[in-house]
């Protein structure tokens, strides 16, 4: 019993290490089952993204698991009844959407440019640099030209740092789920590595919107099959859909993009129409069904409306039919997953109807502990593994690293930042927030803590996305005479000469004393502790209580909190903040809330043109900067290492795999 | 020696005490916990940034008692700006200013900067933090003084120790007296309850308890560990007043009238305590163990009390940072394996057959 506390500790500490954060984490979502929204826009692969939708932040929001306020009644759908085509092709004016083969897009790009290096001279490069970083990456990321150059027998060891949760594509919520889908599960559409939305045209033959933006259209292609044969029909997709709403199945994460669809309907086995609620922007993220076979699911769902229980689920969770390009041959709980290439997925009778993807098998390995991942990866026991900053830094620049493998980093956007709770006397007046933020010592944490790796954020977006205002507000930098001028002026003075700031708060005196929370990690500690000292200088009280992950989500969810310290990822569009800075919005832990801010994003969420939606979206930025409902700190950038073997790789701001064609682009070259 | 008159009990513990001085072993560990809560009573001025006595505008004052309660720094610093570094504002804000400084200038708490002390390079971070001349034992990744914490950390380890064992033994004890004393169905009911709480995982319900409180403090740790770690002991207790309810001297006592907590407390306690203190000793080394092990797991003292398990965990993210791996790990083995001689010590002193045993 002791050992197996002591495991599930050592995985409670594993994960919050790799994790997110306070009060996101997008590697993981915490313990429930099922529970917390998506997470990531899933991953990569031809069928790309699922459910960006509730991805803010590349977090798990469990603001919609607990209370799925997004959630229409589940009558809403029941009642919608679908126009005959011919009237919706009458009425619609389609206007055609991009459909590609992102692989082929990645590939004509990397013929317009030459790469840096030769191969060799890029194997032996040691990566010390942002110069060499660079180089490396445009060396051995170019993609594969011809199908000589790669080893089609070859078997890909990936690592992945805690199991995924489920093989079924609705119940995915986290990263590692994604993962796994983006090998065995389809979606329709796919997106690339600036975030634009394409059909995937290994998935369907046309995507048209209406001139209204009420509708948009699908045609798929005819050659796809499930695992046991059956065709794969527009009646799946339908099906996947109805199944999400049910109310008697707990799917949150994926149930929040899909509610904001009026409904779905399939007029035969290959056309399929999305009638939207509104017609906004961010439809375009509200459409990424995954398929499930409607031949296998029609009967079980009827003993067993949870998906989860019945016997025939559960057999189905170990051996389910899929219709992605690989398919599971071997599960092992919590070590590891062996996935196969389906032939019938590039060839019929055959004859080539796809691009045969580059590994015969890709296996999965459950490492929860980094230090015993770079391990395997020096023994070339697992092919990549994404980096700590200690590891890149330190522990990967000897030739015991080098010999096999080599290390590219890329920016990503994921940002770190103090959250305050404007619910609570201290944090309500935006003067004590801006003291908190001249009062933290930013040099030394971007410095020494993060070991001078990462930028300092300044707001909301990511300095380098299209979102953000260009030239960005300037990061703050520590200056303990403004933090005390501010807390003065805020009326926080230190009137009873006890050493510690207080005001009188509805005729009680209140020391300034708080709490911040934040997940058992020793960097995050350390973070939090540096805050606390800061504070300390300047007559602040400031107490770090790291907490349990799931414990940690519930108190932020539940705006039961002081102040914390975490992270949100990107999403793929810039809305999906919404739900973190929108007045009442779910992940809005802080309880944050700007009239103007509000009207912003829904102004912009109805503009089309980008150049003026990344005007609004600025103009957002500053306006949250000035606010400051919470301090930003640094943006995470993505450090992975990589065998001498693989090429292929390409950083997106969601890291190497999230994305259009991402994991599918790498590939072994030949001995 | 069970059935001892009272009046050789005294003697008794004359004689394990003689028995026990004589085990060089034994008394080096006594010795060692001895210096231990030493340097746990003196850390501020073994290690610190906060001067151990200073005068400072004609007023003696005595900023190291901060690390023990931060409230015990004089506000006066706050209010003149000190910013809670002293050295350069000690001599800036008053030229006549004199203080007496700790041992070793660094903090357990914080990386100490570039010119903090003057002409004093910052403490390096990361793997340049190997020990040198500046930090006696090395920095850890953030660049905090590794001396620094462990000598902060042993009041932790000290206090876990005692006040875990001080609750156990407590409820160990008279929940023991009152089962075998008492017997019959309270023995029955008490030797089950024994059983109920030897079957919960103390590491398990630590972890639970701390999830659930507001501000989890290492006295909650402590208190959590006491009330797992008493069923030996009670166990051990009510044997021995199992045996001792019949003895001569307990029916004198009783023929003499007197009421049951007397007997308990005067008569039969004294004599049952010996065999008792053995698993409380062996039972302070495993709470140490126990605290390092949940700080090593992240889920120990709070920040930013140094704790040596959180010391031995900060090594983990960098295998190579050895000095983070040996010397706290040696700080725990060390004080583990004086409580844990110190207990056969007692164990052989006080038991005649293990004693002659030896000779």
């Amino acid at each position: 019993m002791r050992n197996v506390v002591r495991q599930l500790a050592w995985c409670l500490s594993a994960w919050a290490l790799v994790g997110l954060a306070g009060c996101s984490d997008p590697d993981r979502g915490a313990g429930e089952p099922a529970g917390s929204p998506s997470p990531s826009p899933p991953a990569s692969a031809p069928g790309g993204a699922a459910a960006p939708a509730a991805a803010a932040t590349g977090t798990t929001p469990p603001g919609t698991a607990v209370k799925p306020a997004e959630e229409p009644p589940a009558e809403a759908t029941e009642a919608f009844v679908a126009p005959p085509l011919a009237e919706v092709d009458a009425q619609a004016n389609w206007i055609d959407q991009p459909v590609a083969n992102l692989l082929d897009l990645r590939r004509k790009e990397d013929q317009a440019t030459q790469p840096p290096l030769s191969v060799a001279e890029a194997l032996a490069l040691r990566n010390d640099s942002k110069e060499n970083n660079d180089k490396l990456v445009a060396t051995l990321g170019r993609v594969a030209q011809q199908a000589e150059e790669v080893d089609y027998d070859a078997v890909l060891n990936r690592h992945i740092k805690a199991d995924a949760k489920s093989t079924n594509p609705l119940f995915q919520s986290s990263v590692y789920e994604a993962d796994v889908m983006g090998l065995i599960g389809l979606t329709p559409f796919t997106f690339d590595r600036d975030m634009n939305r394409f059909g995937d045209a290994d998935v369907v033959v046309s995507w048209q919107t209406s001139s209204d933006r009420m509708l948009d259209k699908i045609v798929l292609r005819n050659d796809l099959t499930w695992t046991d044969g059956q065709p794969v029909t527009a009646h799946d997709l339908e099906f996947a859909f109805h199944t999400v709403m049910s109310p008697k199945i707990s799917v949150p994460a994926i149930k929040t993009s899909l509610a904001r669809l009026k409904g779905v309907k399939a007029y035969d086995d290959r056309t399929l129409v999305y009638f939207h609620k509104e017609a906004l922007a961010t439809n375009i993220w509200n459409i990424g069904i995954p398929f499930i076979p409607k031949h296998v699911y029609e009967k079980t769902l009827q003993e067993d409306p949870t998906m989860e229980q019945s016997p025939a689920h559960v057999e189905l969770e170990k051996n389910p039919v899929t219709c992605g390009p690989y398919r599971v041959v071997e599960r092992q709980l919590g070590s590891s997953y062996l996935f196969e290439r389906r032939d019938d997925w590039y060839q019929k009778e055959g004859r080539p109807i796809r691009e045969k993807p580059y590994f015969k098998q890709v296996r999965m390995r459950v490492i929860s502990e980094l230090n015993t991942a770079l391990l395997a990866l020096k023994k070339g026991e697992i092919d990549e593994m994404e980096l700590s900053a200690e590891q890149w830094v330190n522990q990967t620049n000897d030739e015991s690293f080098y010999e096999q493998n080599t290390k590219s980093s890329g920016i990503e956007w994921t940002t770190y930042l103090f959250t305050w709770n404007l619910n609570i006397p201290f944090f309500s007046d935006a003067r004590v927030r801006k003291a908190m933020g001249y009062a933290f010592n930013h040099k030394e944490l971007l410095e020494k803590q993060n070991f001078g790796l990462f930028e300092a954020a300044n707001g909301p977006y990511h300095q380098t996305s299209w979102m953000s205002p260009k030239p960005g507000p300037a990061p703050y930098i520590q200056d303990l005479d403004k933090a005390e001028a501010l807390l003065d002026e805020a009326g926080w003075v230190d009137s009873d000469n006890d050493g510690i700031r207080d005001k009188l708060v509805d005729g009680k005196r209140v020391k300034f004393e708080f709490s911040i929370i934040c997940t058992p990690v020793e960097e995050r500690k350390k973070l939090c502790t540096l805050l606390k000292d800061n504070l300390g200088q300047i007559g602040v009280i400031c107490n770090v209580s790291p907490l349990d992950f799931a414990v940690l989500q519930e108190r932020t969810v539940e705006h039961k909190f002081q102040a914390a310290f975490g992270g949100w990822g990107a999403g793929a569009d810039p809305d999906l903040s919404f739900n973190i800075y929108g007045t009442n919005e779910g992940r809005n832990y802080g309880l944050y809330s700007n009239p103007e801010v509000d009207r912003l994003f829904k102004e912009a969420r109805g503009e089309f043109d980008r150049e003026k939606r990344a005007k609004l979206y600025a103009r957002i930025h500053e306006l949250i900067y000035e606010d400051q409902p919470m301090t930003y700190l640094f943006t995470k950038n993505s450090f992975y290492a990589f065998s001498k073997k693989l090429r292929g790789y390409r950083f997106s701001p969601r890291g190497p795999y999230h994305y259009g064609p991402g994991a599918f682009s790498l590939y072994k070259v030949k001995n | 020696m069970s059935s001892a008159p009272r009046s050789r009990s005294a003697g008794f513990w004359a004689q394990a005490w003689s028995q026990f001085r004589q085990r060089r072993l034994a008394m080096t560990a006594l010795g060692m916990v001895g210096l231990l809560a030493l340097v746990a009573l003196l850390a501020p001025a073994i290690a610190g940034t906060r001067p151990i006595v200073c005068r400072y505008k004609g007023q003696l004052y005595f900023p190291c008692l901060y690390y023990f309660n931060p409230a015990w720094e004089n506000p006066v610093f706050a209010r003149d700006r000190f910013r809670q570094r002293y050295p350069r504002n000690l001599r800036e804000k008053d030229a006549q200013s004199w203080a007496i400084w700790p041992l070793v200038f660094q903090d357990p708490f914080r990386r100490v900067a570039e010119n903090e002390w003057e002409d004093r390079p910052g403490n390096p971070a990361g793997m340049e933090g190997k020990p040198s001349s500046m930090n006696l034992l090395g920095t850890n990744s953030e660049g905090i003084d590794v001396f620094a914490q462990l000598v902060h950390g042993t009041t932790i380890a000290l206090l876990v120790g005692f006040v875990s064992m001080g609750i156990a033994s407590l409820i160990g004890i008279s929940l023991g007296a009152i089962a075998g004393y008492v017997g019959g169905w309270a023995d029955l009911c008490l030797s089950r309850l024994i059983e109920v709480v030897l079957c919960i995982p103390p590491l398990a319900l630590i972890l639970a308890v701390l999830s659930i409180l507001e501000k989890p403090t290492i006295w909650h740790m402590m208190a959590v560990i006491g009330c797992t770690g008493w069923t030996t002991i009670a166990r051990l207790t009510r044997a021995e007043f199992l045996k001792l309810r019949d003895a001569d001297f307990v029916l004198a006592a009783r023929a003499m009238g007197f009421g049951w907590p007397r007997i308990i407390f005067r008569h039969i306690l004294p004599n049952a305590l010996a065999p008792v203190l053995v698993p409380i000793t062996f039972g302070i080394a495993s709470a140490i163990l126990t605290e390092s092990s949940l700080s090593f797991l992240g889920f120990g003292a709070p920040p930013p009390n140094p704790s040596w398990g959180t010391l031995l965990n900060s090594a983990r993210s960098n295998m190579g940072m050895w000095w983070l791996i040996v010397f706290p790990g040696a700080a725990i083995f060390t004080a583990v394996l004086c409580y844990n001689l110190i207990g056969e010590g007692l164990q052989e002193a006080i038991d005649p057959r293990l004693r002659d045993a030896g000779k």
